[in-house]
C-alpha cells in the first residue's frame, strides 16, 4: 500500500529534518533539513564526521532528541510492523510508547553506558520483553499454570496466579493488582511462573547473540561483563521485540578491533533472521564498505550525498565525501587531511556549510543552499557543482 | 568597500572574565547576591558615618541610653528602638555588619592561605608528606565544625579573637582538601612536565602555572564559605561565647533577645524588634554571600570541566 | 565487599586514635591543675589534687600522659561535669535519649523532603517548580538555626500560646518523673506508646515540632540542591536514553532508574548531614530548653566546664565516624559495582 509520504517498499523517509538545540552558548543549529529515504530491508550506512548531526537524526528518528535539543521542522514518515504509516515527530506520547523498544530500536556507542548498572542484565532485557510482549508471556505462564492444574498439582497459590494472570490480560493497570504487588510476599507469588517464563526467553535470546553460559550471565550485573558481551546484551534489549527497524548509533567504535568485527558480524546475521531494516552510523569508512547496502554521508547537519555503497565508493562526487575516501591513510600514500576545521554550529557558514573547506568553492555557494539532485541510478549530491540550487533560496544564517 | 578590521587577539583571561561578568549579569540571582553583598560592605565601609561612635570609646561597644531591662521599640531618636539594657539597636547592627566583615574575611583568607601552603605542600610533593598532612585533615574534618570550634573557644577562653581562631584552626583542611586536588590534577598535566624539563624550579612552577588554574574552585569555595563561617560565630556568639554583652555583634544581639520573644499580655509581639532586625541582618548577609558563591559555581563549573 | 567492609573497618582505627588524640592535645592547653578535673569522677577527690597529678602523670612528657588519659577514656572515665554535677559520661548517657528522640524525628523528614524535592527540581528543570525549590534551598541554607528557632517560638509560642520551649509541659513531666510512668527508652514518644499513654505522647509531640522543623528546614535545603544536582547528572546519561529507548515510561525511567543512581552520591552526603545534624542540635536544643547532650554542652561551655565540652566533642567525633562508616557501609551494600568487587 503506497501513499505519497512513504512510497511501498519504504521504511523510513527523514524530510526536511531540522533539529536545533537552546543552549547558553546560543542556538545550535544541528540538523538542517535533512533528508534520508530507507528501504525495506536495506543496511543504510550514514557516515560523517564528530557534529554532522548523524547522532542527533538517530535519536529524532525515535522522537528521543535529547535536551535542550528541539524538532523544528520536517517530518519523519515511519511504516509501522501493521502497514500503518506514521510521522513520528507528530506523534503523542502514548503511541510513542508503543513504537519505541517493539517497532524502532536502538543500540549504542558505548554499552557500559547504555546499561544500568545497579540492575542484572536479565532484568533489563525483561523490561523490554514486559513492555511489549506481556500478553504473550502471559498466555504462556497461563498454559503452564493450567496445565499444572489439569494435572492436579498447585493449589491454591496456583488458582491466585491464574487469576492474576488473566486479570493483567484483560486489565493490566487493575487497582486490585496494584494493591497486591505493594505485599511483599504474595508479589513473589503471583508471578512466579510468568518470571520463569520471562527468563527461559531472555536464556533464549541470549543464546542467539551467541553469549556463552546464558544462564550465568542473565544474573550478572553490567560491569561484570566485558565490553563485547555488554555490546550483545544491548543488541539483545534491541532485538527483544523483533523490531522493524534498528538505529545503531557508533556500537563498535568504543569496542577492541578483533570484538569489532564479530559485532558487526552477530549485526548481520541478526538482521537476516529477523528482517529487520538498519541505519548504521559510523565515522569508520572501513564498516561503512563493510555493511552497508546505501550510504548517506552527512557534514554539519545536512546530508550531501547518499549512493549504493559501490557507486560511492567508485564515483563520489561530493567535494566532501572525495575528500573522506582521500583522507583513509593508505600504504605508501602520505597522509591527506581535509583542511579546516568542523563548522560553528551555532553560526554556521552562510549557504553550503561545506564551503570554507572545499576547493571546488565558487562565489555562489557561499549564498546558495544546496538540495539534493539526483545525478545517476540512485545517486544523489547536494553540491552546486551538480545543479541544485533548486528553490533559489539564498540563505544566510537562519 | 573592503575594511581592513584589525583584530586585537584578546587574552584568554580577558574573554573570561567578560564571559564571567556576562553570566552573572544574567541570572537574577546572581544580581541580588551581589546587590546584598555591595550593600552590606558599603555599610560596613560607612559605619562611622552611619552611626557615629562616642568620642574616646571604644567603637564596637554600643552606646547604652539608660539602664531598665525592658527594650524600647523604634523611635527617630533609636530608628530600631533599644535592646536590653537599652542599648541602640541601629548602632548594634550597623557595627555589627563592620564585626561580621572582620570576622569573616580574616578566617576566610587565613584559613585558605594555610589551606594553600599545606595543600600546595602535599599535593605537589605527594608521597609521605601528603599522606601526613591528609591524616591531620581527616582528623580535623571529623568532627562537625560547630563542635570542634566550640571546644576551642572554650579552652582559649571566650571572646571574638577565639572565635575567630578557632575557625581558622577548622576551617583550612576545607581550603588544604581543595588545592591539594587541583595540584594533583594539575601536576598530571603535561604543561608541568614541560617547564620542568625546561629546568624551572618548582617555586616558579608553583605560582605561575599551577595556582592561577586552581584559582576559580577557590574563589567559589571561598565566597560559600563566608556566609557559612559569619553564621558559625553568630552561633557561637549566641551561645555566649563571643563577644561580651554590648558588644556590637549580631549573634551576641539575638542572644539578648531570647528573653523578650513572648512580649507582653496585650501585644505578644512588642517586642519583635530585638529579635527580628538583628537575625534579619544576619541572614540577608549570608544569603547575599550564598547567592553569590551559587552563582560563581554554577559559572565557573563548566568553565572549570571546560578545561 | 567483604574485604572492602573489613577494609573500611580497619581504617576507623586510626581515625578514631586521631580524633582521640585531637581532643587530648587541646586538654594541653591548660595547666595541670585544671586538667585534673578531666580525671575524677567525684568533686571531693578534687581536694587531693596533687596526688591525681602524680597518678595520672600530669607533669609527665605528654606521650606518657597521652597513653594514661586514653586508658580512662575507654574505662569510660571521661571526667567531672562541674555544670551538670555528674560524672562527663553519666551525664552524656543521661542526656543523649532526648537527641536522641529529635534525631528520630529530623532524620528521617530531612532525607524523605530532601529526595523528594531534589527529584522533582531536577525533573521539572527550569521550570517554576525548580526555581522555587531553589529559593527555598537558597533561603533554608542562608537561615541562622537560632534565629529561625527564636521567630519559630515567638510566632507560635509567644504568639499564638502552641508549641512551648521544652520537652514536656509540667503537668507531663510531674506525670512522667512519678513512679506511674515506666521509663523504657527516655525518648518520650515511644515510651508514651509502649504506657499507652495517649495525652502524655501527644504532648510530647507538640514540644518536638518546633524543633523539629527548625532542623529540617534548614538540612532540606542543603540534601535538596545535592539531591537535584546528582538526578541532572543521571539523567543526562546514557542508560537513560537507553531505558526510554526500550519503551519504558518516562515515570518508570525516572523512579526505577534515574532516582536510584541519584540516591547513591547522596547517601555520602547523608553521613555529613548527620554532622549538620549535631551541630544544629546544639544550637537547637539551647533555644527550645530540649534538655538534650546538645544543650548540655551548650550549658557546659558558657560555664567554661572543659571536662564537659571536651567529653562531648570527643563524642560527637566517634559518633560521626561512626555515621561515615555506616554510611560506607550502606554505600558499597547498595552498589553492585562495589558490593561485588
Amino acid at each position: 500500500m503506497g501513499s505519497p509520504a512513504l512510497p511501498d517498499g519504504e521504511q523510513l523517509r527523514v524530510k526536511d529534518l531540522v533539529v536545533r538545540f537552546y543552549t547558553y552558548e546560543g542556538i545550535v543549529k544541528a540538523v538542517e533539513r535533512a533528508n534520508l529515504r530507507l528501504r525495506r530491508g536495506e543496511t543504510l550506512g550514514i557516515v560523517g564526521e564528530t557534529g554532522s548531526g548523524k547522532s542527533v537524526t538517530a535519536f529524532t528518528i525515535m522522537a528521543l532528541t535529547p535536551p535542550p535539543g528541539r524538532v523544528e521542522g520536517g517530518d519523519v514518515y515511519f511504516r509501522r510492523a501493521d502497514g500503518g504509516i506514521v510521522n513520528v515527530v507528530k506523534l503523542d506520547e502514548t503511541e510513542l510508547l508503543r513504537i519505541r523498544g517493539k517497532e524502532i530500536s536502538m543500540i549504542f556507542q558505548e554499552p557500559n553506558a547504555a546499561l544500568d548498572p545497579l540492575y542484572k542484565v536479565g532484568d533489563q532485557i525483561a523490561e523490554a520483553i514486559l513492555a511489549h510482549r506481556l500478553p504473550e508471556m502471559l498466555d504462556k505462564a497461563s498454559k503452564l499454570l493450567e496445565d499444572e492444574v489439569k494435572r492436579g498439582a498447585g493449589g491454591l497459590g496456583a488458582r491466585l496466579e491464574l487469576w492474576a494472570y488473566r486479570k493483567m490480560r484483560k486489565d493490566p493497570r487493575s487497582a486490585a493488582l496494584r494493591l497486591l504487588k505493594r505485599i511483599p510476599i504474595l508479589r513473589g507469588l503471583i508471578d512466579r511462573r510468568l518470571r520463569r517464563v520471562v527468563r527461559e526467553e531472555i536464556v533464549e535470546l541470549l543464546r542467539l547473540m551467541e553469549i556463552p553460559d546464558p544462564e550465568r550471565v542473565v544474573d550478572a550485573y553490567p560491569h561484570e561483563l566485558s565490553g563485547g558481551m555488554q555490546q550483545r546484551i544491548v543488541i539483545a534489549i534491541a532485538l527483544a521485540c523483533s523490531p522493524v527497524l534498528l538505529l545503531a548509533d557508533e556500537p563498535t567504535t568504543s569496542l577492541d578491533v578483533t570484538v569489532q568485527a564479530q559485532i558487526i558480524d552477530l549485526i548481520m546475521r541478526l538482521k537476516k533472521r529477523f528482517g529487520t531494516s538498519v541505519i548504521y552510523i559510523t565515522h569508520d569508512m572501513g564498516v561503512i564498505a563493510e555493511i552497508s547496502d546505501r550510504v548517506a554521508v552527512m557534514y554539519a547537519g545536512n546530508v550531501v550525498e547518499v549512493a549504493p555503497v559501490k557507486e560511492l565508493f567508485k564515483n563520489p562526487m561530493h567535494p566532501y565525501t572525495k575528500a573522506l575516501l582521500e583522507a583513509i591513510p593508505r600504504p605508501g600514500s602520505s597522509f591527506k587531511s581535509i583542511p579546516g576545521t568542523v563548522p560553528n554550529l551555532v553560526n554556521p557558514p552562510s549557504g553550503c556549510r561545506f564551503h570554507p573547506r572545499c576547493s571546488y568553492a565558487k562565489d555562489v555557494c557561499k549564498r546558495v543552499v544546496p538540495r539534493l539532485v539526483k545525478v545517476s541510478e540512485d545517486h544523489y549530491v547536494a553540491c552546486l557543482l551538480y545543479g541544485g540550487g533548486g528553490d533559489g533560496e539564498h540563505t544566510g544564517n537562519r | 568597500m573592503l575594511k581592513p578590521k584589525a583584530k586585537v587577539e584578546e587574552s584568554p583571561r580577558i574573554k573570561e572574565l567578560k564571559f564571567i561578568l556576562r553570566r552573572i549579569r544574567e541570572n537574577p540571582l546572581s544580581i541580588a547576591g551581589l546587590t546584598i553583598v555591595i550593600f552590606f560592605t558599603i555599610i560596613a565601609i560607612m559605619a562611622p558615618v552611619l552611626a557615629p561612635p562616642r568620642p574616646g570609646r571604644d567603637p564596637y561597644m554600643i552606646p547604652r541610653y539608660g539602664y531598665t531591662p525592658e527594650p524600647q521599640p523604634p523611635s527617630p531618636e533609636h530608628p530600631f528602638g533599644t535592646t536590653q539594657g537599652q542599648y541602640d539597636l541601629y548602632y548594634g547592627v550597623i557595627w555589627g555588619t563592620r564585626t561580621a566583615y572582620r570576622i569573616g574575611l580574616l578566617v576566610v583568607s587565613v584559613s585558605a592561605l594555610i589551606g594553600i601552603l599545606i595543600g600546595g605542600i602535599a599535593g605537589y610533593y605527594k608521597g609521605v608528606v601528603d599522606e601526613i598532612l591528609m591524616r591531620l585533615t581527616d582528623i580535623i574534618l571529623a568532627f562537625p565544625g560547630l563542635i570542634l570550634a566550640m571546644a576551642l573557644v572554650v579552652a582559649f577562653g571566650p571572646g571574638l579573637d577565639s572565635i575567630t581562631l578557632a575557625l581558622i584552626l577548622v576551617g583550612w583542611p576545607t581550603y588544604a582538601r581543595l588545592i591539594r586536588g587541583e595540584f594533583l590534577r594539575l601536576t598530571a598535566e603535561d604543561f608541568v612536565e614541560a617547564a620542568k624539563a625546561i629546568g624551572c624550579s618548582d617555586v616558579r612552577i608553583i605560582f605561575r602555572h599551577v595556582l592561577p588554574n586552581a584559582i576559580y574552585p577557590l574563589l567559589v569555595v571561598a565566597s560559600l564559605d563566608i556566609g557559612s563561617i559569619v553564621l558559625t560565630a553568630a552561633a557561637l556568639s549566641f551561645l555566649g561565647l563571643g563577644a561580651p554583652e554590648g558588644y556590637a555583634d549580631w549573634g551576641q544581639l539575638i542572644s539578648f533577645s531570647r528573653n523578650w520573644i513572648i512580649g507582653t499580655a496585650q501585644n505578644p509581639f512588642a517586642y519583635w524588634h530585638v529579635y527580628t532586625i538583628p537575625g534579619l541582618f544576619l541572614f540577608l548577609f549570608v544569603m547575599g554571600w550564598n547567592l553569590l558563591g551559587d552563582a560563581l559555581r554554577d559559572i565557573l563549573d563548566p568553565m572549570i570541566r571546560r578545561r | 565487599m567483604r574485604s572492602y567492609l573489613i577494609r573500611r573497618i580497619i581504617l576507623i582505627v586510626p581515625v578514631l586514635l586521631g580524633v582521640t588524640f585531637l581532643i587530648f592535645a587541646i586538654t594541653q592547653l591548660f595547666d595541670p591543675y585544671m586538667r585534673a578535673s578531666l580525671y575524677i569522677r567525684d568533686p571531693r577527690q578534687a581536694k587531693n589534687i596533687e596526688s591525681i597529678i602524680r597518678k595520672y602523670g600530669l607533669d609527665q612528657p605528654f606521650y606518657i600522659q597521652y597513653f594514661r588519659w586514653l586508658d580512662q577514656v575507654l574505662r569510660g572515665n571521661l571526667g567531672w561535669s562541674q555544670s551538670a554535677h555528674m560524672p562527663v559520661l553519666k551525664a552524656l548517657i543521661t542526656y543523649f535519649p532526648a537527641t536522641a528522640e529529635l534525631a528520630l524525628y529530623a532524620i528521617p523528614l530531612t532525607l524523605i523532603a530532601g529526595i523528594f524535592l531534589g527529584k522533582i527540581a531536577a525533573v521539572k528543570k527550569d521550570t517554576a517548580v525548580d526555581h522555587a525549590t531553589r529559593v527555598m534551598a537558597i533561603i533554608g541554607w542562608s537561615l541562622p538555626s537560632f534565629w529561625l528557632g527564636i521567630v519559630l517560638l515567638a510566632v507560635f509560642y509567644g504568639g499564638l500560646g502552641i508549641f512551648a520551649p521544652g520537652r514536656l509541659s509540667v503537668w507531663a513531666e510531674n506525670l512522667v518523673l512519678s513512679g506511674k510512668f515506666r521509663i523504657y527508652t527516655g525518648l518520650y514518644t515511644i515510651d508514651a506508646i509502649l504506657n499507652l499513654n495517649w495525652p502524655v505522647f501527644l504532648d510530647a509531640l507538640s514540644h518536638l515540632v518546633l524543633p523539629v522543623a527548625t532542623l529540617v528546614i534548614i538540612n532540606v535545603a542543603i540534601l535538596m540542591r545535592v539531591m537535584r544536582s546528582s538526578m541532572l547528572e543521571q539523567l543526562n546519561k546514557t542508560y537513560v536514553i537507553a531505558a526510554r529507548a526500550r519503551g519504558l515510561d518516562e515515570k518508570t525511567v525516572i523512579d526505577k532508574h534515574a532516582t536510584k543512581n541519584a540516591l547513591i552520591p547522596v547517601i555520602t552526603l547523608s553521613g555529613l548531614l548527620t554532622a549538620g545534624m549535631l551541630s544544629g542540635m546544639v544550637i537547637t536544643e539551647t533555644v527550645f530548653e530540649f534538655k538534650g547532650v546538645g544543650y548540655f554542652a551548650a550549658h557546659a561551655a558558657t560555664q567554661l566546664d572543659i571536662p564537659a565540652v571536651l567529653g562531648f566533642a570527643l563524642f560527637a567525633g566517634i559518633l560521626f565516624v561512626i555515621a561515615n562508616l555506616i554510611v560506607d557501609i550502606l554505600y558499597a551494600y547498595i552498589d553492585p559495582r562495589i558490593r561485588l568487587g
